[in-house]
């Protein structure tokens, strides 16, 4: 499931200078001291030195969210604090599911700082752990949402660029890459150039039908490059090589650049959660670019562009053992290539001996949701009284009464808590849209 | 974009308007009016050129009797932007022009930019040569009348300019089709057509609606007299980027003499006499027709000459010009000459002198009056007397004879002017030289002088800049009574600058440049710590300011043995201004190469150099700007202890008060680099416990002013740093979506990129 914004961590816009007077809020921030539970006991004793002063410089990071909060007549926060997080969630739906080309065979580089700027603390526990962890949990995310793509990792220190895992169609390989923290100890500057070039030349070979991406996680705000970085850029623009990045500092000219030429996205991390938020904003395949030059040549050359698949025999783990082709391992269990008939551990991948790409069935048809998306919910804003009592997916009853509250109303929220499917008509509940958009892909009343 | 200003319709080049623009043009607009001056300070980067020549274009349609814009700016670079804003907007106004009639009026606007024939001229040779005074010298040289007549009468007897000589063919006042013309289209134009562009210029200067030129045109009298004499008494005058219009008026009339340029006179003289000698032997009447002409009074000899010919002309203001002929002692050549000599053996004689002396032009004029005989008329005419002569012995190369061209304005100035005037002879460089590099000068301490005759001749006169706070100021130095004086907040969707003022280091040891405790070692880590986090934690280009050379010297050594700079390398290159301006100019292409790359750089520079000045770092060139101390003026320099003195018995403005003034304006002009419209976004950073000071922050701009927040009026650098550290991730969030700030992007400042 992709992160979800904390409510409590959304950072002040820092544009109305924080004149909040403290007695007003005793009630309020009591309460949300009661909720959160933790250090803000010092408010309370500060009070008259705050009512003259303004707010601390280390709370100025965060929002003062129980401000934002107003009780129902029952003096509970549950209901605001449902709409709350309700909020956040939608707001990531709302993409629209206008049909868009997207490539479902992705090859993608994974380019990470390792320079002593990651040693930084300002990211707990430091950014770089914390990137190390995230990583893992991207890597898991992007195969499960890509099945049929591969990643390699490159890290950047001392100025070079260093291979730590291979184009690999397996995340485990590239999980393992992450495993040992010891060996990815950052040191030195980075070099973007380096590491760049490095990622391009593990993805000249690639076929035309792959999408080739460079996703850089950047906590640096140098770069030491023996040449001119703008070539690289050229060169990648040439290959369509697409440059996303996520910086954990500040935005640099030349990854902004980079980014916005390549056609990729270019992010800056507020906070621990937005970092989070940006990566996995990555995770769905990009739209493939619209250069209409090149896919009017391809529509004059008729060139579909077929590629070979094969759908391999799934072996029971009661199967008389035998030695796989990838591990030279002797297991019952794999999967026997169509073509040549040997036999690997794990689908989807290239096959070591005839270099067929092996896919399940099922992961090609997992791809094809980023295709066929399942249309976006429209939120109901009033009722006619012909609704169905209960959410379509859980079965659960929607309340009856809007909720009262002077709330504004915030495009695409509910205030029954109803979405329907514009197709099949019927309604779910904020917990089911979520689940059905992020992780069935499929609309159960359509199906 | 049309709309109406108390019944004066205007067109607005642009979709949508600041509240700031708006209010600034209404401003200006009463200014007008009112036919008065005004101070009005806004924003650099929020689009006041842009508001102040649609207002005034406006105006000039909209009256029946149109009067001319003179608009001055300050550099090259900024008088281009502004020709090209200008160029916009009649495009825009023709484009929105409802009637045929009403189009061709607008297509008959002319607007033109002036600049030196330096940057102008088109002669293969001529244009090669590199330095200003040689070209000019060079050009007066190919086309003056007498020259132009002799080689017309005569084609090959003499060199002439072809370029000027194809101007003579067309008509006059028609040289140029009507339109606006930057200078390098001017140029092009000049190119195809085979004319001078310089003299076209210099030509239709009558005919033009707008002119757009440097500063000097205007308040030098040496230049002003040639150029902007025949402009009329209703024009409207603008100088922007007008925070140091005091120092270009007391330029204009001060001069320096050197142990060599008195050399170089003396030389010059003999030359003088020796071409009187042989034009004796050869055309003796020419030397008599001169003086026959000189008894009856100078004033008709310099009218009916083209202005072109001028080599050197009055520096005196014109209103203290005198009216009448020639004292006798010097009409004849050979008299004038030894009168010369006298003068400039006299002068020599002074910079024999090993200690300082610093005296009023009256006493000065005593001393020569008991020296040598030379009494104050005939000095008064010097310099009308030299020009004179060299027109009447047709003298080429003048560049050789700008010593001497130097002696004699000195002499005419000092002669003219009692107050606000003081001569300083300072024999050595430093306290500490042995050496003896005398250096007289000849001061002007009252700015006032040289812009009265700017306010006096033009109704209105506006003055506007990005940093002129605190505006009282200015009208009390330059002795005049603005109508509106007004200041403007800026209108931000977010805010794009950040300033901090940080008063202590993270050892809270408190930080100042103070002299006496400028280089204690605390004090000098605690700045280094400051650049060392910045350099961290800031994308690309950081400019950092000191305030003077040798301030800068000193503390980057100390820095060199502390190891600071090797911490500073580490995330960010170094890059050092220096006074020589080649050496500046290769590290700023430097700079900016690095800054482009990712690599990231640092300049350290000071305040009042050539980059705080001209130079603008905006976007990825300069994402944070740290003012080291406060650039206090070196208050030992006697000139300015002089200009103090006469500031305090003059106007009443006390020492403290000008120095603060000064300090801070020179503050917030640094700063100010950094941030050159609404879309940019940048970190100001004042290092200095003064800053803290209420009186200090007051006199800073008000658009700066407004976002310095308590909170962040008073820090320590470990809390700077998380403040900018913030800052800088919000700013970076996408920058470019539903940003009114985005709208001005391709406009203002940015346009001409």
């Amino acid at each position: 499931m992709p992160p979800r914004r904390d409510a409590e961590f959304i950072v002040s816009d820092g544009s109305e200078p924080e004149d909040d007077d403290l007695d007003e809020d005793y009630v309020a921030s009591r309460a949300a001291r009661a909720r959160k539970g933790k250090g803000k006991g010092k408010e309370l004793a500060g009070d008259s030195r705050k009512a003259q002063d303004q707010s601390y410089a280390w709370e100025a990071s965060y929002k003062r969210s129980w401000d934002t909060v107003q009780e129902d007549e029952a003096g509970s926060l549950q209901a605001a604090v449902q709409d709350l997080v309700a909020r956040s969630k939608r707001r990531r739906l709302l993409g629209g599911d206008a049909p868009i080309r997207r490539t479902i065979i992705r090859h993608m580089m994974l380019l990470m700082d390792l320079s002593t700027a990651m040693l930084d603390r300002d990211m707990r526990p430091s950014r770089f752990d914390l990137t190390l962890s995230y990583a893992r949990e991207f890597v898991g995310e992007w195969f499960d949402q890509n099945p049929l793509g591969q990643m390699g990792v490159v890290g950047m220190r001392n100025g070079v660029g260093e291979r730590i895992g291979e184009m690999s169609g397996n995340p485990q390989e590239v999980l393992k890459c992450f495993a040992d923290k010891t060996k990815l100890e950052p040191a030195g500057e980075p070099s973007l150039q380096n590491s760049i070039e490095m990622a391009r030349a593990s993805m000249s070979h690639l076929p035309t039908h792959s999408s080739r991406e460079i996703l850089i996680l950047f906590g640096s705000l140098t770069t030491v490059d023996p040449g001119n970085i703008h070539d690289t850029v050229d060169a990648c623009l040439r290959d369509q090589i697409r440059i996303s990045i996520v910086s954990l500092s500040a935005e640099m000219k030349i990854c902004r650049d980079m980014c916005e030429r390549t056609g990729g996205v270019f992010g800056v991390a507020l906070n621990e959660g937005h970092y989070k938020d940006l990566l996995f904003e990555l995770v769905p395949p990009p739209a493939e670019k619209s250069s209409a030059s090149h896919l009017a040549a391809k529509a004059a050359a008729n060139e579909s562009e077929l590629m070979q698949m094969g759908f391999p025999t799934r072996l029971p783990s009661t199967a008389p053992p035998s030695l796989c082709v990838c591990h030279s391992r002797l297991r019952s269990e794999g999967y026997i290539c169509p073509r040549c008939n040997s036999k690997v551990c794990d689908v989807p991948t290239d096959c070591d001996i005839c270099g067929l790409m092996i896919v399940s069935s099922p992961h090609l048809a997992r791809s094809y949701h980023h295709l066929f998306p399942a249309p976006a919910y429209k939120a109901i804003v009033e009722l006619d009284g012909s609704e169905a009592p209960t959410c379509h997916g859980c079965s659960q009853p929607f309340p009856t009464a809007a909720r009262d509250r002077n709330l504004v109303p915030e495009e695409g929220m509910s205030p029954f808590g109803r979405y329907r499917c514009p197709k099949c008509k019927h309604d779910f509940d904020a917990e089911c849209d979520m689940f059905v958009h992020d992780v069935l892909h499929v609309c159960p009343g359509c199906g | 974009m049309k709309f109406n200003i108390d019944g004066l319709p205007i067109v607005f080049p642009y979709d949508r308007i600041y509240p700031e623009q708006y209010s600034y043009m209404c401003d200006l607009k009463r200014t007008l009016d009112a036919q008065g001056h005004g101070v009005l300070e806004m924003p650099s980067g929020t689009g006041k050129t842009v508001s102040l020549l649609s207002l005034i274009v406006s105006y000039q349609r909209h009256s029946p009797h149109p009067r001319k814009l003179i608009y001055c700016s300050r550099t090259v670079p900024e008088i281009e932007k502004a020709l090209s804003e200008l160029q916009r907007l009649m495009k825009y106004r023709i484009s929105q022009a409802e009637t045929p009639e009403e189009r061709a009026k607008e297509e008959g606007f002319m607007g033109l930019g002036l600049t030196s024939r330096k940057n102008l001229c088109l002669h293969p040779e001529v244009s090669k040569e590199k330095k200003g005074k040689v070209v000019d010298a060079r050009c007066r040289d190919l086309t003056n009348s007498a020259v132009c007549e002799r080689g017309r009468a005569d084609p090959g007897s003499v060199p002439l300019c072809d370029w000027h000589e194809k101007l003579g063919e067309k008509e006059p006042g028609n040289l140029i089709p009507p339109g606006i013309y930057t200078l390098a289209e001017v140029l092009q134009y000049g190119r195809d057509e085979g004319v001078c562009p310089y003299f076209t210029i210099r030509r239709m200067m009558p005919f033009v609606d707008v002119i757009i030129y440097s500063f000097h045109y205007l308040l030098d009298p040496k230049v002003a007299e040639q150029v902007s004499k025949e402009f009329s008494k209703d024009s409207i005058v603008v100088f922007d980027e007008a925070h140091n219009i005091d120092n270009v008026c007391l330029e204009s009339l001060s001069i320096d003499l050197t142990r060599p340029m008195l050399d170089s006179a003396a030389r010059s003289v003999v030359k003088l006499t020796e071409k009187i000698e042989e034009i004796k032997e050869t055309d003796a009447s020419k030397l008599q027709d001169e003086y026959a002409k000189l008894v009856e009074g100078l004033q008709e000899t310099n009218n009916d000459g083209p202005d072109e010919d001028a080599f050197i002309t009055n520096p005196v203001l014109p209103d203290d010009l005198l009216k009448e002929a020639v004292p006798g002692n010097i009409r004849k050549a050979e008299h004038f000459v030894a009168f010369l000599k006298r003068l400039v053996e006299y002068l020599k004689t002074r910079m024999r002198v090993l200690h300082v002396v610093a005296e009023t032009p009256l006493s000065f004029l005593q001393h020569l009056k008991d020296i040598t005989y030379i009494e104050r008329r005939p000095l008064r005419f010097c310099a009308e007397r030299l020009q004179s002569l060299v027109r009447t012995l047709e003298l080429s190369k003048l560049d050789e004879h700008s010593a001497l061209q130097k002696v004699a304005s000195f002499a005419t100035l000092v002669a003219t002017y009692e107050k606000g005037f003081l001569l300083i002879l300072e024999p050595f460089e430093t306290e500490t030289a042995t050496v003896p590099n005398p250096i007289f000068h000849f001061t002007c301490l009252d700015p006032s002088l040289a812009i009265k005759p700017v306010f006096e001749r033009f109704s209105s006169v506006v003055i506007t800049s990005g940093t002129i706070s605190p505006l009282d100021m200015y009208p009390k130095m330059l002795q005049f009574t603005p109508v509106i004086q007004e200041s403007y907040p800026m209108t931000l969707t977010r805010n794009c600058f950040l300033p901090l003022v940080i008063t202590r280091g993270s050892d809270q040891v408190a930080v100042s440049s103070r002299f006496e405790v400028r280089n204690d070692p605390a004090v000098v880590r605690n700045f280094g710590s400051i650049l060392i986090e910045y350099s961290k934690i800031v994308p690309d280009g950081i400019v950092a300011f000191f305030p003077s050379y040798l301030y800068m010297e000193s503390i980057v050594a100390a820095w060199n043995d502390m190891g600071i700079l090797n911490e500073v390398w580490k995330n960010k290159l170094i890059f050092v201004e220096t006074p020589d301006a080649n050496e500046t100019s290769i590290a700023l292409e430097n700079y900016r190469r690095a800054c482009n790359n990712g690599r990231g750089a640092v300049m350290l520079s000071v305040a009042r150099g050539k980059v705080s000045e001209g130079i603008d770092f905006d976007h990825n060139y300069g994402r944070a700007v740290i003012m080291f101390g406060v650039p206090y003026q070196y208050t030992q320099s006697r000139i300015l202890r002089a200009r103090l003195e006469y500031l305090r018995d003059a106007y009443r403005i006390r020492e403290s008060e000008f120095l603060a003034f000064d300090a801070m304006r020179t503050a917030a002009q640094c700063v100010g680099r950094v941030l050159r419209g609404k879309t940019d976004w940048g970190l100001m950073v004042f290092a200095d416990k003064r800053y803290a000071r209420a009186d200090k922050r007051a006199k800073l701009p008000r658009w700066m002013n407004q976002y310095i927040t308590e909170t962040a009026s008073n820090l320590s650098t470990d809390m700077a740093i998380v403040l900018s550290k913030l800052f800088m991730r919000q700013i970076s969030q996408n920058p470019n979506e539903n940003q009114t700030g985005s709208r001005t992007r391709g406009r203002g400042t940015n346009a001409s990129r």
